[in-house]
């Protein structure tokens, strides 16, 4: 592929991109916080960061099921940078009005965890059921000396 | 509405475990193994009210030495069973020598909320 003008601090290259879809029920989790503590040791993120994205990671989850239709599935999209982690977590809402709640204990340790993080929703096209969805990114921290 | 029983039903990947010990009159000790998350919250604050059930008990620690994973739904439980023990007048003792506990403690500040000690013997050596 020939780009004629790639970015030297970040090419499309240098992102890996990894999907986990599973059941949204609160017992499978525990795989997806899994799959981050993974990814961002692996992308040499520092310690006390793989612990906050897992942690931020098992919220996001964690509140979406909450909202979630029964039987539906939970997408998580992990974008893997140099120097950051983008996590996008989104379910099907399981009424026309489900939405993720800004107001609560959760959602403010997710912002704490977090260094970006936004609630999405999208009104659904056929019977009005939303799209929810949490989008947060994390950086890798400072580095070892 | 989410049905809290149904989850319930399934066996969590991470599963969870108390007990609870009164190595001596007036001293309980709850000690929790495994991973705190939204489904093992609940019986977590279970086990917490054990605890907190024998208003004769002055010392009170719960020892997460074991406690591999804490989200923010184990975090509340801790941080309630912090209120209740302080109603008492005393202050909950944390056994947390991990980062697994201690990074969660620390980034929401809720650990202020308690005494913290790297080990059990700390725990229960410490006066108030």
């Amino acid at each position: 592929m020939s780009d004629p003008d790639p970015s030297p601090a970040e090419s499309p290259d240098a992102v890996s991109v990894v999907e986990v879809r599973t059941t949204a029920s609160a017992a499978l989790i525990p795989t997806i916080r899994a799959v981050a503590s993974d990814l961002a040791a692996r992308a040499d993120f520092d310690l006390d960061a793989i612990s906050d994205l897992r942690m931020a990671v098992d919220e996001a989850c964690a509140t979406l099921v909450d909202v979630a239709a029964p039987a539906s599935s939970l997408q998580c999209t992990f974008r893997v940078h140099a120097e950051h982690i983008e996590v996008h977590a989104q379910v099907r809402g399981g009424t026309a009005d489900a939405a993720v709640s800004t107001d609560t204990f959760g959602w403010r340790v997710l912002q704490t965890l977090a260094d970006d993080v936004e609630a999405v929703r999208e009104t659904g096209a056929d019977h009005g059921a939303p799209t929810v969805g949490i989008k947060l990114d994390k950086r890798a921290g400072v580095p070892q000396q | 509405m989410p049905d809290p029983l149904a989850s319930r039903d399934l066996t969590p990947p991470g599963e969870l475990g108390t007990a609870l010990n009164r190595p001596r009159p007036g001293v309980a000790v709850l000690t929790v193994d495994g991973e705190v998350d939204t489904l093992t919250a609940p019986p977590l604050e279970d086990a917490v009210g054990g605890m907190l059930s024998d208003p004769a008990d002055t010392t009170l620690v719960v020892d997460l030495s074991g406690v591999t994973f804490l989200a923010s739904s184990g975090l509340a439980v801790l941080i309630r069973a912090a209120h209740r023990a302080g109603e008492r007048g005393h202050r909950l003792r944390l056994v947390a020598g991990g980062r697994a506990v201690r990074r969660p403690l620390e980034v929401t500040g809720s650990d202020q909320l308690f005494d913290l000690f790297d080990s059990l013997s700390a725990a229960l050596a410490a006066t108030d």
